[in-house]
């Protein structure tokens, strides 16, 4: 049989491979984050605002199919920035000072019983509130830290809010799951269910953050401290995590921060070499923001707008005053204090995906907690990052810009 | 412009002053928080004072004025533990070490941006260098014609005090191959090197009217000589040392200086001489490039020999001096460095050999101001 002419041809739209999908994210990103720095804003807020362009908020041009091949980047960037964070928890210092700590703890718990309330206020199941506050508990690590690299950002005020949002990341995960267990007792699921389905995603995650930190020991000291050859160490070791937490159906944050904070804490003999993925990782981190962006669905500010606002300010009230109750004796003055509870702000991207991952467990879910924590999440990409970034400048921590 | 007036202090006292390194615990780069550490130190009272410098990864330590070694070391010592606990709250580190090995000045969000162009604006690619840490020496003296015979008589040990400190190896990454690569970063200053040939308390004064009256300088303060009076202290400060690796060192240090003052005033062995400058830029180049290795050329006797030495002969001299003041102890100790031919630079380039890492070096020397490994 004869070949069609034009066979050769593809269809028509081609399909959007992943490689392209990736290159086009980032030009959007580029040209975005180049537009607001003439405005003196973060680039992030660039990043975002393009990604909500071209997302669900807007055009529409990323569609859900689309967001989905983009993942890997996201992961990818995700798993990269949390390895940096959990390096940046340093127990030593909680050791030393040991406020911070309670800072930590308080600035958690306080945000989680404040934002509780108001949802409760607002007529939430109590169980469903209590999620929406425990994903309330993190800060997004990857606005605080590419705020602060962007910023150059370096002193007491950058230094102790990566350790609380490192701090809260974890405690957040812990509540969450924790509170799995109840919604399976909920949904009067098999006891098995209950008991194991949390006890496998805390000790699995945990499990794949330890060995990868066997492994960078062990691949660090046979590679000696050669700063190219352990970078390479560290991206294949990040990146395999995210992969076997995915294949798993494991927690990527868990894992990874627990990656992290291993190699930051338990290395005695100084074999895996300081190394911060930071600008090195740029690329990835234009592409994280800009799907981040176009995830958002910001037509739940429609519906939940004013119940996201009021979980957006108890929130920080929360997270302020958890701050600044320790703040005297961590000897920490008090603007600087505030200007810390204000960087804690950001809610993280991913608490989008913990939400829909939790609301997509059984079905009929109690729908408006699901669009006031949505709407926070979309008032928080948008005010977080101006947030971070003016808090850092106040506080003289900011460098020249790169 | 007034004549400047010399306040006698008693002769032989002695105080040091330490510039030290504030570093991150992260990858030991010299982090921003000296002002952080200063606000919490100010509400803590400490045997001598911790002052600010210019940049924000630099603080000082200023001991009160001793007599003897071991109160000095005793004074010195509790403020660096206290220093220590206080940057440990704040998850910083304090080290020793003229230099930092490998920060990047540009990098560095250390200085204020005005203050930052303008450094580099006047000094161009030198501007690189000028994150150095010194340890200041003082002594006391009882008068201004005193301070000014010290000075020139010190001038021959100069090279004594660089080698014994050398504690700069490394600079922006690489080895310099100087034992002492601070001392080139000073050297950029105008005023800087020896004093100029004055005899007398007055001659200086009529120096300093003129290079005021020149406007080269606004006050005493802008001369950078390598020892200068200090009228107000009633001193003469030795500005050639690196920050020592240990305050042990640091101590040692002002031990040596105060014996070495104490028999050239009393024994005045020579009268201050053109010549012996001639070979004070040769003496001074071989000490902060080979260290204790490097050659000395005896401006008095003219003879050669390997700088190690003449420092050994120079403390066999000060046996007695150091008897009496009581100071037998740090003596020896730099006797010892000396015979061993080991000096802070020395031991930095063996912890580099060890770890092939110039952060791993900067977090052993951390350890080693706080003085948990000898």
């Amino acid at each position: 049989m004869p070949t069609p002419d034009f066979a050769f041809l593809p269809d028509f739209p081609p399909p959007l491979s992943a490689l392209a999908l990736f290159g086009l994210l980032l030009l959007a990103g580029l040209i975005g984050g180049h537009l607001v720095r003439r405005a003196r804003l973060p680039a992030i807020t660039g990043y975002i605002a393009v990604g909500m362009l071209v997302g669900y908020t807007g055009f529409g041009l990323l569609t859900a199919e689309l967001l989905v091949q983009a993942r890997v980047f996201v992961d990818i960037s995700l798993g990269l920035l949390l390895y940096d964070l959990g390096r940046r928890l340093d127990l030593q210092w909680l050791r030393q000072d040991r406020w911070l700590l309670a800072s930590g703890v308080s600035e958690s718990l306080l945000s989680f019983v404040l934002v509780y309330a108001a949802l409760a206020f607002y007529g939430l199941s109590p169980l469903y509130a209590a999620i929406g506050a425990a994903i309330g508990i993190s800060t997004s690590p990857a606005v605080v830290m590419l705020i602060a690299q962007e910023n150059r950002a370096e002193g007491q005020v950058t230094e102790r809010a990566l350790n609380l949002v490192a701090m809260n990341s974890v405690i957040a995960f812990v509540i969450v799951t924790v509170l799995l267990s109840v919604l399976h007792l909920e949904y009067q699921a098999s006891w098995v269910n209950i008991v194991l389905h949390p006890l496998y995603l805390l000790a699995g995650s945990i499990f794949l953050g330890v060995a990868a930190w066997a492994i960078a020991l062990a691949l660090g000291r046979w590679l000696g401290k050669r700063e190219e050859r352990q970078f390479v160490m560290l991206v294949a070791l990040v990146v395999l995590t995210v992969g076997g937490a995915n294949m798993l159906q494991l927690s990527v944050v868990l894992a990874l921060l627990v990656f992290g904070i291993l190699v930051k804490n338990f290395d005695r003999h100084h074999r895996v070499l300081p190394l911060e993925f930071g600008v090195r990782a740029q690329l990835f981190f234009v592409v994280l923001f800009v799907v981040t962006g176009a995830s958002l669905d910001a037509r739940y500010l429609a519906v939940a707008g004013g119940a996201g606002l009021v979980y957006v300010a108890v929130r920080f009230v929360g997270k302020a005053l958890g701050v600044m109750l320790w703040a005297p004796l961590s000897g920490l003055r008090p603007k600087s204090a505030a200007l810390l509870g204000l960087t804690l702000t950001p809610m993280a991207g991913f608490a989008v995906v913990m939400v829909q991952d939790v609301w997509g467990l059984y079905p009929e879910p109690d729908v408006q907690a699901l669009a006031v924590v949505t709407s926070a999440v979309v008032l928080l990409e948008i005010l977080g990052p101006v947030a971070v970034q003016f808090a850092l400048r106040r506080a003289g921590e900011a460098g020249a810009p790169r | 412009m007034e004549p400047i007036r010399f306040t006698p202090s008693p002769p032989y006292t002695m105080g040091v002053e330490l510039e030290l390194q504030v570093v991150n615990t992260r990858d030991y780069n010299l982090a921003r928080g000296a002002s952080d550490l200063l606000e919490r130190l100010g509400r803590i009272t400490l045997p001598g004072a911790v002052k600010p410098e210019i940049t924000e990864s630099m603080i000082e330590l200023n001991s009160s004025v001793h007599a003897r070694h071991g109160a000095l070391l005793a004074e010195l010592h509790a403020m660096r533990d206290v220093v220590a606990l206080q940057a440990g709250k704040l998850n910083l580190a304090i080290c020793g070490g003229g230099t930092h090995p490998f920060q990047q000045w540009a990098e560095q969000r250390i200085y204020s941006a005005s203050r930052f162009e303008y450094i580099s604006d006047l000094y161009g690619y030198l501007a690189k260098q000028f994150t150095v840490f010194g340890q200041h020496i003082h002594i006391g003296c009882g008068s201004g014609d005193d301070a000014i015979y010290l000075v020139h008589a010190l001038g021959r040990y100069v090279p004594h005090f660089i080698a014994l400190s050398a504690s700069s190896p490394f600079s922006q990454g690489v080895d310099t191959a100087f034992d002492s690569s601070r001392l080139n970063a000073i050297a950029a200053f105008p005023l800087s090197g020896p004093m100029p040939f004055i005899e007398s308390w007055d001659e200086l004064n009529a120096y300093v009217a003129k290079m005021y009256r020149f406007r080269i300088i606004g006050s005493m303060k802008d001369f950078y000589w390598d020892i200068r009076p200090k009228p107000e202290y009633g001193t003469i400060e030795i500005r050639v040392c690196d920050t020592p690796l240990t305050v042990e060192r640091a101590a040692a240090l002002a031990a040596y200086a105060q014996a070495l003052a104490q028999r050239l005033l009393t024994e005045r062995p020579h009268r201050p001489s053109r010549d012996a400058y001639l070979v004070y830029n040769y003496n001074r180049f071989q000490a902060s490039r080979f260290g204790l290795r490097g050659n000395f050329i005896d401006p008095h006797s003219e003879r050669h020999l390997m700088l190690a030495d003449d420092i050994a002969q120079t403390l066999e001299q000060l046996a007695p001096y150091a008897e009496a003041l009581e100071s037998r102890a740090p003596i020896e100790e730099l006797r010892r460095s000396v015979a061993d031919e080991h000096n802070d630079a020395t031991w930095l380039r063996d912890a580099y050999q060890r770890t092939h890492s110039f952060t791993d070096v900067v977090r052993l020397q951390a350890r080693r101001w706080a003085g948990r490994e000898q």
